[in-house]
């Protein structure tokens, strides 16, 4: 395992590439920015196709209105923003002119979880997920690497109908091998255990198969599942696991109200019975700092990922063996 | 406009205009003023041969398009539809009934003919502007044509689309404000003062036409010059009576949102009749 050299990939690098393939390879996919693209997915892409490139300037409704226009005819937008401006700015635009009527918007939310940090919580937001995935017809990519990140942007497109995708600014730890296809609604098992099942999406993935080597360590055998589409969630799965294990973790960096974490327990809560606990942030507004800072303050590191999951299982044979008294 | 054509106009609005009496009646709630307000220049979209649209082929590539920002004067969307033949006059009964095909706004996935779904106030005239630059883009010639309501000014998102559509001088997408001076709560001056309108819209590099909304002439006119727009988007700020055509309603603010009762409606009816034959 530590000979094993670990790659990272910039997802912003990932998806400015990816999105200029499928630029040639598809006329009909066009850039929708809102003044913040360039620096970030735009600039290649406006390079490339400068024709095809639309700048709406700090008009995020406008701009999100004009993708749903571009698709009745018959273009495939993909519209980029912070995730503040383009998943709250114009909440009602993508609601009723890009999910009402089922139009191919692809929505990238640049910077999402604790992305930008130093920036405070009018640009670190971790509630999006909640807010987005309450919107009937929407689908929520979540990518956790390079090839999911590459991945989502093609099958966002093909995909007839409007896609959140979250987009993280952290160099993202390699998962999957190069071949990597992703299915959008299927989630995939990055490690194969029986005691406990490890849900997690986006960053909090890679921290989660640290934390679960740890536990193997200790000679707990535990199963991460990378959840990379939150909507619609991979229910089959989360119920083969969790009937296998009956103990579920979620691990995710985002609030734990309306996250990954709650989409799970209202799977378990109906149809699967097997005991939860969700990682995430805290129902609050995030405290200012710098990534790795609130990674560790929120307690979303492998190690304290692991110490949570260590107390979650102590306490359960606790109540095991009181139970028994 | 030649006479013949400007009374088979005014006979057909007549009859749209009896049938947004009829359809809300039916409903027993919607919005008669600003879909009376409209129903001259709707008669002139749809059947004086200016838009380039087939009822048998409502999703044709080329078409023209025609979005209602102000959603809810739908009626005159629907009975202009109907009347066209997009689909059975029968469906005008069932307006924003359980199951229906005619919601109390449009959407553009359950009727045909509608281009885009609408009714938040402010978000059409984005979605034109998205439309007319998909249509550039894909080399077609077709026109866009946006029906925004006065109040509805008052929308930020109004201005951020003007700013757009002239950034990308767009002349292929014609805008119509329905200046009929009401809003919900009152005059239109005196909720939220847009004026000077139509040199807010100049301001933003738009060419402006103002005219009697009621008047054929006038109408066509603009709408022709609109249409020869060259390098940049055309409006026409349409001076026009809310509630148009049925005394009563005209100009009087409660008409926004109400369905009229049916006494009100067989009184509707008369008037309208009257008008048809002057
Ligand atoms: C964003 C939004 N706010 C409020 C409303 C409620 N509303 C419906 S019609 C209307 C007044 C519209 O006035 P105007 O645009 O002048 O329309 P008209 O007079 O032509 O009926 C309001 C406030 C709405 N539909 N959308
Ligand atoms: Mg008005």
């Amino acid at each position: 395992m530590d000979s094993e050299k670990k790659i990272y990939d910039n997802p912003r690098k990932v998806i400015a590439e990816a999105l200029v393939d499928l630029a040639k390879r598809d006329d009909r996919v066009v850039y929708v920015s809102c003044d913040s693209s360039l620096g970030a997915s735009g600039g290649p892409f406006n390079k490339n196709f400068p024709q095809r490139h639309f700048e709406f300037g700090i008009q995020e409704q406008n701009a999100m209105g004009e993708a749903a226009g571009l698709a009745v005819s018959g273009k495939i937008p993909f519209i980029a923003a912070y995730v503040p401006f383009a998943a709250f700015r114009c909440f009602e635009q993508i609601r009723d002119d890009v999910c009402k009527t089922r139009l191919n918007v692809n929505i990238m939310g640049n910077n999402c979880g604790f992305s930008v940090g130093p920036l405070g919580p009018t640009h670190v937001i971790i509630e999006d997920v909640g807010v987005i995935g309450s919107v009937p017809n929407i689908t929520i990519i979540s990518p956790a690497d390079g090839p999911q990140y590459r991945e989502a942007i093609f099958k966002a497109a093909e995909l007839d109908g409007p896609v959140y995708l979250r987009v993280h600014r952290q160099e993202a730890r390699r998962i999957h091998g190069d071949g990597y296809s992703l299915k959008i609604g299927r989630a995939d098992r990055v490690l194969e255990g029986d005691e406990l099942t490890i849900i997690a999406t986006s960053t909090m993935v890679a921290n989660s198969i640290d934390a679960a080597l740890m536990l193997k360590a200790k000679g707990i055998s535990a199963e991460v599942i990378n959840m990379s589409t939150l909507k619609p969630l991979d229910r089959d799965l989360v119920l083969e696991s969790s009937s296998k294990t009956k103990k579920v973790v979620t691990v995710e960096e985002h609030s734990v109200v309306n996250g990954l974490g709650s989409a799970v327990a209202n799977i378990l809560a109906t149809s699967g019975p097997a005991l939860l606990k969700k990682i995430g942030i805290e129902d609050n507004f995030a405290v200012v700092g710098e990534y790795d800072e609130l990674i560790d303050y929120y307690g979303l590191t492998a190690e304290k990922i692991f110490d949570k999951i260590q107390d979650f299982l102590h306490r359960e044979e606790d109540d095991e063996n009181s139970n028994r008294l | 406009m030649e006479e013949k054509k400007k009374n088979r106009l005014k006979k057909v609005a007549a009859g749209l205009r009896q049938d947004i009496i009829r359809m809300l009646c039916l409903a027993g709630s919607g919005h008669p003023g600003g879909a009376l307000s409209m129903t001259d220049i709707f008669s002139y979209l749809y059947f004086g041969d200016v838009l380039n649209i087939d009822p048998n082929k409502p999703d044709k590539k080329d078409r023209d398009r025609l979005v209602l920002s102000k959603g809810h004067a739908c009626p005159i969307l629907y009975a202009a539809l109907a009347e066209k033949g997009y689909f059975d006059k029968s469906h005008l009964k069932t307006l924003r009934k359980f199951g229906s095909i005619l919601q109390g706004h449009p959407d553009m996935n359950k009727t045909p003919g509608v281009d885009i779904s609408t009714g938040s106030l402010g978000q059409g005239l984005s979605c034109a502007v998205g439309m007319a630059l998909g249509a550039r883009l894909n080399g077609q010639s077709l026109k866009v044509f946006a029906v925004i309501g006065d109040g509805e000014c008052d929308e930020g998102q109004i201005w951020e689309a003007a700013m757009a559509a002239a950034h990308y001088n767009l002349d292929n997408l014609i805008a119509i404000v329905d200046k009929n001076g009401l809003q919900i709560d009152g005059f239109t001056k005196d909720v939220m003062d847009t004026e000077p309108l139509a040199e807010k819209w100049k301001a933003f590099g738009w060419e402006v036409a103002t005219i009697d909304g009621h008047d054929y002439d006038q109408i066509e006119d603009s709408i022709q010059k609109a249409k020869n727009a060259s390098g940049r988007p055309a409006v026409v700020v349409a001076e026009t009576v809310k509630g148009k055509g049925v005394s009563f309603m005209e100009g009087v603010c409660e008409w926004h949102g109400q369905a009229p009762s049916e006494e009100e409606k067989e009184e509707a009816l008369k008037c309208i009749g009257e008008f048809k034959t002057d």
